[in-house]
């Protein structure tokens, strides 16, 4: 679980003067309500997800494989009156992907959605690794 | 009669040296080529043809074949470089880029059924050619095409 570890003490670094703050938990749902709708402007970063496959397969099964992983990560903010750096946070949030090494992919992307009066901001991060 | 199912790994083989006792597929002195991903035995024949006035079609007689084997591998440094010295074996030693590059004859052995007795395998000697090695990023692990430009004929063996 190196690249989560990786995000997170990228966006705890760089976020440490926003107004958002990161969590080393993961978004569980404690009592039919996920942590980051619970804990507005704390983020969470998810656990990773992988999948293996073969980049060159070899006669003598020596095969060279890839990794790619995902994370995703969550914020929740107040939809009426968000923060006023919410710009800087969700650019310093996808500029994360940066700090994973030895990855050939590193790419991004942000979607949000309302909830009642709250705003959530889901980040995808992934990576391919050979 | 059985087909050859080279999914087990050990099946399709080809074995390197700079003589044909070190090049033996059964033996330990020569170079295994890893990480190939696939290789192919070609035996092509020229063809000449001719008319007759009392045939209705050509005729046609076969001419010497052009031996080649060709390959594709994913480039492994000891392989492709040599280990460098030490070995019994100049092919070890230099590497698929070092006998290409010093136009080296190189012995093979190609297993079509792995190096258990009775296993088929054909022979013969000739130069490496056609390395190009390349790499990007969207498959970022060098591989590279190998020929070797077979010198006289191929003889059929058995893994004794």
């Amino acid at each position: 679980m190196a690249i989560r570890s990786d995000l997170l003490t990228d966006l705890t670094t760089n976020l440490s003067n926003s107004s958002v703050s990161i969590s080393t938990q993961v978004p569980y749902v404690s009592g039919d309500i996920p942590l980051y709708v619970k804990n507005m402007k704390k983020m969470y970063v998810d656990e990773e997800q992988q999948e293996i496959t073969e980049l060159y397969n070899c006669l003598d099964n020596n095969d060279v494989l890839q990794t790619e992983t995902t994370v995703n990560a969550y914020v929740c903010v107040d939809a009426k009156t968000q923060p006023t750096d919410i710009d800087t946070v969700v650019s310093t949030c996808l500029n994360a992907k940066n700090s994973i090494a030895n990855a050939i992919i590193r790419e991004s992307s942000v979607e949000n959605e309302y909830q009642d009066d709250k705003i959530i901001y889901t980040f995808e991060y992934r990576f391919i690794t050979v | 009669m059985a087909i050859i199912n080279v999914s087990a790994g050990n099946e399709a083989v080809l074995v390197l040296g700079d003589s044909a006792a070190n090049a033996n597929i059964a033996g330990s002195d020569g170079l295994t080529v890893p990480s190939m991903q696939d290789i192919t035995i070609n035996n092509s024949t020229g063809v000449f043809r001719f008319k007759t006035l009392d045939n209705t079609a050509e005729s046609a007689v076969t001419t010497p074949a052009t031996n080649q084997i060709t390959l594709n591998v994913v480039v492994d440094d000891a392989a492709f470089f040599g280990t460098g010295a030490g070995s019994i074996d100049t092919v070890v030693d230099e590497g698929l880029f070092g006998v290409s590059k010093n136009k080296t004859r190189v012995y093979f052995n190609a297993g079509f059924n792995g190096t258990d007795a009775t296993s088929k395998f054909v022979s013969g000697s000739g130069f490496i050619s056609g390395l190009a090695p390349t790499v990007n990023m969207d498959s970022p692990v060098w591989v590279t095409p190998v020929t070797i430009e077979v010198d006289g004929d191929y003889t059929e063996g058995v893994v004794s």
